[in-house]
């Protein structure tokens, strides 16, 4: 086949090209994700007492978790097209971890000594990544998938950001069925449970993300 | 400097054009992807020295991806920057899949302009497009033939086949992605 001939060939008809074609593709994967963690969590653990909601914990779980997807999610956009500069998106995300850590680490500071083991392991640290994890999985899935059909030319770094947007996702899910009431809590282990996702999807990239 | 400033030219040639093709005019595009592929075909010569049967191969291989995911353009990037990045990762793609993982040394996006020197004359790759259109389903075997190479419009081959005319896109899109496996299966 000549080239010329591939060329004239890809051309004719062409039309213009599809916009905003990663943020059509991951939108779908995000939401599906958010909405079937969301309901695993619901249905697995039970929603957390309706009073919970007049506080601010589970509100601060959610603005972490919903401000560290959209991060993860315009990082693994970048990541998505080629030669496109991610310097901005991680830096983002990078304040977003550090915001949510000095919060955590302002409340410890603020609690009485005594406190403050019980403040950051909770009675639930040791399952709160796992969960976290797992309830994610759903949108690692949709989230790879997506970026599959778009052009990751560094699919380690573009599956570590899928990771870390659906690691954020069910993080978001999980927070309407976990009682847990301190910001320390959260801002080590459901960072930690999402830096699980975004290894699993770091792992995964290089298998799942050729094209 | 002199190769600078004729890349920094072909970029600021290459920019208003592509621009174009990308709002919809085909023949902009047409000429940008003549232009591209004399480009990366220089590119790719200099890194396949050991392998010159596969250079039209992979330009070939690049122009298809390159078509297939133009909507991930961005465009505060310069084009080049864009193509030469999937060129590479289908270069990196190629070596990986003859197990020579050690030839590549220079980061993955970093791209030299220098690197873009033209390679003018066509080439023909050694798979046939009879051949490969042959690996497609019916339908979008069809829809390529209809729209691709014979030329008529969407509107004309939704009449010619029944098919509604987003059923006809939807399959020279699919085509073309299959076409793309089969092109990089057989490489």
């Amino acid at each position: 086949m000549k080239t010329d001939t591939l060329i004239a060939m890809l051309a004719r008809g062409a039309g213009p090209a599809p916009r905003a074609l990663a943020a059509r593709r991951l939108s779908p994967a995000a939401v599906g994700g958010l909405l079937a963690s969301a309901a695993f969590a619901l249905a697995w653990n039970g929603s957390i007492p309706a009073q919970m909601f007049a506080t601010a914990v589970p509100w601060t779980k959610m603005a972490y978790a919903g401000a560290l997807a959209l991060a993860a999610g315009w990082l693994t956009a970048c990541l998505s097209r080629p030669a496109a500069p991610i310097g901005r998106p991680r830096r983002v995300a990078a304040l977003v971890v550090l915001a949510m850590a000095a919060v955590g680490g302002a409340s410890l500071a603020l609690a009485p000594a005594g406190a403050r083991w019980d403040m950051l392991l909770g009675h639930s640290w040791s399952t709160c990544p796992w969960s976290v994890l797992t309830l994610s999985l759903p949108a690692l899935a949709a989230s790879l998938w997506a970026v599959r059909g778009l052009a990751p030319t560094r699919p380690r770094a573009a599956g570590f950001a899928a990771g870390l947007l659906a690691g954020s996702v069910g993080a978001f899910g999980y927070s309407l069925s976990c009682p847990e009431a301190s910001p320390a809590f959260v801002a080590v282990w459901y960072t930690l449970g999402i830096g699980l996702t975004g290894a699993l999807g770091a792992a995964l990239g290089p298998r799942v993300l050729r094209w | 400097m002199s190769t600078d400033a004729s890349s920094g030219d072909f970029e600021s040639a290459l920019k208003p054009l592509w621009l174009r093709a990308q709002a919809g005019d085909d023949a902009a595009y047409r000429q940008c992807l003549g232009l591209l592929a004399t480009r990366l075909r220089g590119y790719l010569k200099r890194r396949l020295y050991g392998l010159p049967d596969e250079v039209e191969d992979l330009v070939q291989e690049t122009l298809l991806a390159l078509h297939l995911q133009r909507g991930t353009y961005d465009p505060a990037l310069p084009v080049s920057a864009w193509a030469v990045a999937i060129a590479r990762h289908k270069l990196v793609d190629l070596w990986r899949r003859r197990g020579r993982r050690d030839s590549l040394h220079d980061a993955i996006d970093d791209v030299d302009e220098q690197l873009l020197a033209a390679e003018p004359q066509d080439g023909s790759a050694r798979r046939d497009l009879e051949a490969l259109l042959q690996g497609l389903p019916d339908a979008q075997r069809q829809a390529i033939v209809l729209t691709k190479l014979e030329g008529l419009s969407v509107a004309e081959a939704a009449a010619r086949t029944g098919a509604s005319e987003s059923a006809i896109k939807v399959q020279v899109h699919r085509g073309l992605k299959r076409l793309a496996a089969l092109v990089r299966q057989d490489g």
